[in-house]
């Protein structure tokens, strides 16, 4: 405070000068360093942002940015900014951690005038903002940092922006154009009626009025990518949705709509209502089965059209509802139990179709772990670790499937299948790749599974064929 | 004797190039080494080891000798210590550091409870130097040792006042302080990284110190109430923990996207297990409560959230911590609910938030803790909480919650303190220029339904539910007299009718029920003490407290309570013929 009063004397001199040039108050310091009220700088050249017009946040744009590209509700912001109680004291600045703050602009998890200020703003712009307490922390203040009642002034620069990704691997990306009503989402199982208008390269494909259960939108003929949003789009909300193939409609396209192979598409959502299905604590056990019966119909009706991601679905809701069930008395364990075991059972199946190798391990471990003998179970996890070319903890597997029952055939072949490969890369590479597909193997495990999902898009049916065999015996549970 | 088997065995060996040493001579080596220290011949020791001819044997051989040394060093005898210090010296310098580790962490794992903060403190730079020596290769040795070293720190007694932490006897903080100066190179290392080319998420030594730094979180630091700088100026628990903080953001994890991990979830694709193990909800909580009450690392955290959605993210964790029993982390929901709550505007929080599942359990949780936990404070501190937390919703979220809770907590106490906001709220809507829909009229009568009501009719236990009749009968009279029948902005007059016939009957019915009954059982309780003033004494059952037998209710005492029993119904009928005065005041004129 003290500092900046004695620097004032010569610095306005300079500012003044520059003010006159540009039309513009060059920085934080500078408005602080003038004698002036930085309130009364704001009105005389700052614009009110604010929806209603009451000057609670005021800007001064300090540098434009690039015309037109503005960030949408709901996109990842990156900005650095400082911040300043109106005594010049500063509170709070991104610069000081050398780190660009993140968030989710338009969503309330910022200050209002935050909300605001930074949509009006263009990507590279720079600009002050004076921001009035209702705007900011009001009464309560923020403490230690924030006193109450406190007028903020900032200084903000947008650094970039992109759209919301909805899942882990990025292959769907979420931008709103008009903002939905409260915190309530769609869950698994809600019924929801939106309206879709379906975009590919530019050319509009479908638009209708539609209604389906979140989880089974294949049965309405709606992309993976759009079911998958829907638990995180509001009531009245209308959102831009990007999907990668994977979630769109694929490998093999869609004729219907002259979609070619591996196309991106782009979807308009207008989700117009929803009901809500009964969350896992909402239900008694009596309820969970109950239902985990028809999931687990609705999943294997799937399963058999080769919709594995469909079927991964249903089958995921069996084990999210039962897996922290014990029951009470034998009959109750026993049902719970065996439930759990076909989830898992055909999950992995799912999953080696999806060739999802790992995840395909994880569920035969959880069904070993309830039924150490399982004959499917070792089965699939044999079949996955041939081809995650870990050829003898597979040979391992088949062994002991035949432990179990000495009369399944299709284990004989694949130990077959799998000495003969062993002794192929014991000859081929006995030299040069020694230990090499442990080391891979073990890498893979670490660190690949990333990865490996995301050059998985859209191959989810290829596999069919080779399998087809096998299946007629492994299947069916 | 010992020392020349240990020069015998050494020279023998000497003369062996290739090193593959036979199990006897590791034997004999550790065996005459130990005898030779523990007998405090460490010069000597000293001496053949730094022979430049038996470097070999030294590097192969000689981590064995650590246990002894250790002990040796942990004795802190005067004469042997700078040998013992320059044979550890030397040995960290020549042996294998894999082996060293190993021989180190052993040390420290064996430790028990009483000497772990002495020989955390003097092991800690020699593991350092070990861990440095490994290299690029040091990622899941330095991991390893991290949660050998916590788990033994979580062994230390945690101090609970303010002399306590300043006294430090059982080395806690000492231990804390350590283990900062510990990790401080590997934290350099990957900050540096991090400053100049982005680091990937998946780097291993960064995921250790990830996990350092959420084990420290769960223990020992959520164990831990900071004192706050007034008390205690210097606090070695306070600057680890703001410490740890600091750790976390020089690693590349950002503070504001921890806190709202759980809110801001992505949609998992299935076997992103591991994401919930490297950030476990309890660390988390723990972060928030250093964050947001004792307002540790204030710094490093941005000042733009917003209120609202700070509160969103920590009910998840208020959550957590008061699902709990220990009355450490009862506490610490508390605390971290309330400044959650100080920090929101009153009567701002809408009614969408309630559709959040923390919004309807926390509460829940919450009356568990009021009425069900031993202790006092908690439960006070409980209450307080509760209505700053009804004071934060708008009013027609107020009303939501109101129904919500009269629905679900199942506790007269509570529903009587509900029963009171309901009355304030209404005593509040009916002054001029505040009225509004919710507690006034058409939507206030199905909140009044659940108010005045008998949950078992006149069969109902009316001392078990005084509380909440005592209430509501309050809040009935007051509206008869508040709200005239000619102006009825509650409604309340319309609907009396049928709250004579469900409410007021019924009450009435039960109370001369209960009364007949408490006057019977107290006469003949009275006509027995008479005629046998001994027999009584042999009661049917027993009633233990704490394995103590509480004594038999004396015939004096059951009449206590019966006789208070009807104190207690004359208290709820004297409302009662209130309430039905006035409405039969209203009755008079229209007849």
């Amino acid at each position: 405070m003290v500092k900046h009063m004695r620097g004032t004397g010569n610095k306005r001199e300079i500012l003044g000068t520059r003010v006159c040039t540009s039309g513009e108050m060059s920085s934080l310091e500078d408005i602080f360093s003038t004698n002036q009220c930085p309130t009364a700088v704001f009105t005389s050249q700052g614009t009110d942002v604010t929806p209603n017009g009451d000057r609670g946040v005021c800007k001064i744009v300090k540098q434009h940015g690039v015309e037109g590209e503005r960030p949408m509700i709901g996109d990842r912001v990156f900005v650095h900014y400082t911040g300043r109680l109106l005594n010049g004291k500063k509170f709070d600045s991104s610069l000081d951690r050398k780190e660009p703050f993140v968030f989710n602009v338009g969503k309330g998890q910022v200050i209002k005038s935050w909300d605001i200020g930074v949509c009006s703003m263009q990507k590279g712009e720079v600009c002050l903002m004076l921001c009035k307490p209702e705007y900011a922390y009001g009464s309560a203040g923020s403490p230690p940092k924030v006193p109450p009642n406190a007028t903020l002034v900032f200084e903000i620069e947008l650094l970039n922006f992109r759209g919301q990704e909805l899942i882990e691997d990025g292959g769907i990306v979420k931008r709103i154009k008009v903002k939905g009503e409260g915190y309530n989402n769609p869950n698994e199982g809600a019924t929801v009626h939106v309206h879709l208008e379906g975009w590919c390269g530019g050319r509009l494909f479908e638009s209708r009025d539609v209604t389906f259960i979140v989880g089974e939108s294949e049965d309405v003929g709606v992309p993976l990518g759009v079911d998958r949003a829907m638990e995180k789009i509001q009531k009245g909300e209308r959102c831009l949705l990007y999907l990668k193939p994977k979630y769109g409609y694929g490998k093999e396209g869609n004729k219907e709509y002259d979609i070619g192979s591996n196309a991106e598409l782009v979807y308009e959502v207008t989700l117009k209502d929803f009901e809500k299905a009964k969350e896992c604590w909402e239900m008694n056990l009596k309820e969970k089965t109950d239902r985990a019966v028809l999931v687990k119909q609705k999943g294997t009706q799937y399963f058999k059209a080769g919709r594995y991601n469909y079927a991964v679905i249903q089958y995921q809701q069996i084990v999210n509802w039962l897996e922290m069930e014990c029951g009470s008395g034998m009959d109750e364990q026993k049902a719970i139990h065996a439930l759990l075991l076909v989830a898992h059972l055909n999950l992995a199946l799912c999953y080696l179709r999806l060739r999802e190798y790992s995840l395909t391990v994880e569920n035969c471990n959880q069904v070993l772990e309830m039924d150490p003998e399982n004959e499917k179970a070792l089965y699939r996890r044999g079949e996955a670790r041939l081809l995650r070319n870990e050829f003898n903890m597979a040979l391992v597997d088949f062994k002991k499937v035949l432990q179990v029952n000495s009369f399944n055939r299709a284990a004989r072949s694949q130990i077959a299948v799998c000495q003969r490969k062993i002794r192929e890369h014991h000859d081929r590479d006995k030299k040069i790749y020694a230990n090499m597909f442990q080391r891979f193997a073990e890498h893979d495990d670490k660190v690949g599974r990333l990865k490996r999902k995301k050059e998985e898009s859209g191959i989810s049916d290829q596999n069919k064929q080779g399998l087809k065999r096998q299946r007629l015996s492994q299947d069916g549970s | 004797m010992a020392l020349e088997q240990l020069s015998d065995v050494v020279q023998r060996c000497q003369a062996n190039k290739d090193e593959s040493f036979s199990p006897e001579d590791y034997d004999l080596f550790l065996t005459a080494g130990r005898t030779c220290i523990e007998q405090g011949d460490s010069a000597q020791v000293l001496s053949i080891l730094v022979d430049e001819k038996n470097k070999n044997v030294v590097r192969c051989m000689g981590w064995n000798l650590l246990g002894p040394l250790v002990q040796m060093l942990l004795k802190k005898e005067e004469k042997n210590l700078p040998h013992c210090h320059a044979i550890l010296s030397h040995l960290l310098e020549v042996c294998n550091p894999k082996e060293l580790l190993v021989g180190l962490l052993e040390q420290v794992e064996e430790a028990d409870s009483a000497s772990i903060a002495e020989t955390l403190t003097l092991l800690l730079k020699p593991l350092q130097t070990v861990l440095l020596r490994l290299g690029m290769k040091k990622a899941s040795s330095v991991g390893m040792a991290l949660s050998t070293l916590l788990s033994q720190v979580a062994r230390l007694p945690v101090p609970v006042t303010k002399e306590q932490e300043e006294d430090d006897v059982f080395g806690l903080c000492c231990c804390c302080t350590a283990l900062l100066q510990f990790v401080k190179p590997f934290v350099e290392e990957i900050k540096e990284k991090k400053d100049n080319n982005r680091i990937s998420k998946d780097n291993e030594l960064r995921v250790e110190l990830l996990k350092f730094c959420m084990k420290s979180l769960s223990e020992p630091l959520l164990e831990v109430q900071l004192k706050d700088p007034d008390t205690l100026q210097k606090s070695p628990l306070r600057d680890f923990a703001t410490e740890i903080l600091v750790i976390l953001s020089n690693i590349g994890e950002s503070l504001p996207d921890l806190l709202s991990r759980n809110v801001l979830k992505k949609r998992e694709v299935p076997g992103f297990l591991e994401e919930e193990v490297r950030y476990p909800k309890e660390s988390l909580a723990c972060m928030c409560h250093l964050l947001f009450v004792n307002h540790v690392a204030v710094d490093i955290f941005p000042a733009v959230l917003s209120p609202v959605f700070v509160l969103q993210c920590n009910m998840e964790y208020i959550e957590l911590l008061l699902s709990r029993t220990e009355v450490s982390r009862l506490l610490k929901g508390l605390e971290l609910y309330e400044k959650s709550l100080v920090r929101v505007e009153d009567n701002s929080l809408l009614v969408d938030l309630l559709e959040l599942k923390t919004f309807f359990s926390v509460p829940l949780n919450l009356v568990k803790v009021m009425t069900l936990c031993p202790d006092q404070t908690l439960r006070t501190k409980g209450l307080k909480v509760f209505q700053l937390s009804i004071d934060k919703f708008n009013t027609e979220a107020k009303y939501k919650f109101f129904r919500g809770m009269l629905k679900t907590s199942h506790h007269a106490g509570v529903e009587g303190y509900v029963i009171k906001n309901i009355k304030n709220q209404i005593d509040f809507s009916l002054k001029p220029s505040n009225g509004n829909d919710w507690f006034l009229g058409k939507h206030l009568l199905p909140l009044l339904r659940l108010v005045l009501c008998l949950p078992h009719g006149p069969e109902t236990d009316l001392l078990q539910n005084l509380d909440r009749i005592m209430e509501s009968l309050n809040l009935l009279r007051y509206m008869l007299i508040r709200d005239k029948e000619w102006e009825n902005e509650t409604g309340i007059w319309t609907e009396l009718y049928k709250i004579e016939d469900n409410y007021l009957k019924p009450m009435r019915t039960g109370l001369n029920m209960s009364k007949a009954h408490y006057e019977a059982e107290l006469k003949s309780m009275k006509e027995n003490k008479k005629s046998s003033s001994k027999d009584s004494k042999a009661s049917a059952c027993t009633v233990t407290v704490d394995n103590e037998k509480l004594p038999n209710m004396t015939p004096e005492m059951q009449i206590q309570v019966l006789q208070s029993a009807l104190f207690t119904f004359d208290l709820i009928e004297s409302v009662l013929a209130r309430i039905e005065e006035i409405i039969e005041a209203k009755e008079k004129p229209l007849s």
